[in-house]
């Protein structure tokens, strides 16, 4: 491209009046080996632009350990569900079943509560007897520590 | 979607967010730090993806609040300074590394902008986005890109020929 021409296209990118296509222009001119004198500071700024426009991001995106993660604590929040769940379902059963075993009266529950008493006191003392024996040992003791 | 359309979607313009971000914060820690950011932010609302038009555009913005938000918290003042601290006096040794030195030198000018202009030129210059993409990315109108563009381009010239003048003897 003629000089003059490069030079009107300085003037009119310093009122920033280039359009993109006429900065390429530019851009490739004074990206090339020879450039007038006058026009030589120029140069740097534009391959500064064109070797700037290079520049890359290193680091990669961590998303992966991201998504899995979420994964794994869907799993885990279904697994604790199923647990509590599993506890809720398995407690019920058996209380159900005592439920049937309740009396309305509170007279005869007290009644049969007397009678259950009373036959785990009974079998207490019948298991009880069966001790006797151990006053053998504490007879022998004291014979010989006193 | 499924994260590798997630992946290849965000592949097109993941440079572009990170350049932006390096623009604004200036170290590149911070700027892998905004980026990620940005993406894992995009990826927990895919969800609501579909209703943006533009998701380039949209992810843009978001990149341009997350790092205006992060240099308002000061978070990153300490970097700020010792980046603009540096100065280029030394004649340097090798003409390979005067070459580095002089594009590392438009950086320098650049990032001492004002933010806005620093990313406009960043949008306009290095990225190729039209004006009206940049107004919409930045919530601003045209005219203002415009006009910011001019401002910024005019200062880095300036600032080109102080250094020519003097610079380079």
């Amino acid at each position: 491209m003629e000089l003059s021409n490069i030079e009107k296209l300085l003037e009119k990118y310093f009122e920033g009046e280039t359009t993109i296509s006429e900065e390429k222009e530019l851009k490739v001119y004074f990206t090339r080996e020879t450039v007038p004198s006058h026009l030589e500071r120029y140069k740097d700024l534009f391959q500064y632009f064109s070797e700037e426009s290079q520049v890359k991001a290193t680091r990669g995106l961590p998303l992966q350990s991201g998504t899995k993660n979420s994964r794994y604590m869907w799993i885990g929040v279904a697994a604790s569900v199923a647990l509590v769940v599993g506890l809720f379902v398995s407690n019920l059963a058996p209380n159900q079943q005592e439920n049937l075993g309740t009396y309305e009266d509170p007279e005869v529950a007290l009644q049969k509560t007397k009678e259950v008493l009373n036959l785990v006191s009974q079998y207490m003392n019948e298991g009880k007897g069966g001790l006797v024996y151990l006053n053998e040992f504490e007879n022998t003791k004291n014979k010989f520590i006193k | 979607m499924k994260e590798r359309a997630f992946i290849t979607l965000t592949n097109g313009f993941k440079d572009k967010l990170f350049r932006l971000a390096k623009r604004l914060l200036v170290s590149n820690e911070e700027a892998e730090d905004a980026t990620q950011e940005i993406l894992l932010k995009l990826w927990r609302n895919k969800a609501k993806m579909a209703e943006y038009k533009n998701v380039e555009a949209f992810a843009m913005t978001m990149t341009k609040n997350y790092c205006y938000d992060k240099l308002k918290a000061k978070e990153t003042g300490n970097l700020k300074i010792v980046h603009s601290n540096y100065k280029d006096e030394q004649p340097s040794l090798q003409r390979q590394v005067e070459a580095k030195d002089s594009l590392d030198w438009v950086g320098k000018i650049m990032n001492s902008l004002p933010e806005q202009q620093r990313m406009i030129i960043q949008l306009r210059d290095i990225e190729q986005y039209d004006n009206a993409e940049i107004a919409k990315m930045l919530e601003i109108n045209e005219t203002a890109v415009r006009v910011a563009l001019s401002r910024g381009r005019k200062k880095i010239r300036e600032e080109l020929l102080k250094k020519h003048n003097y610079g380079v003897v």
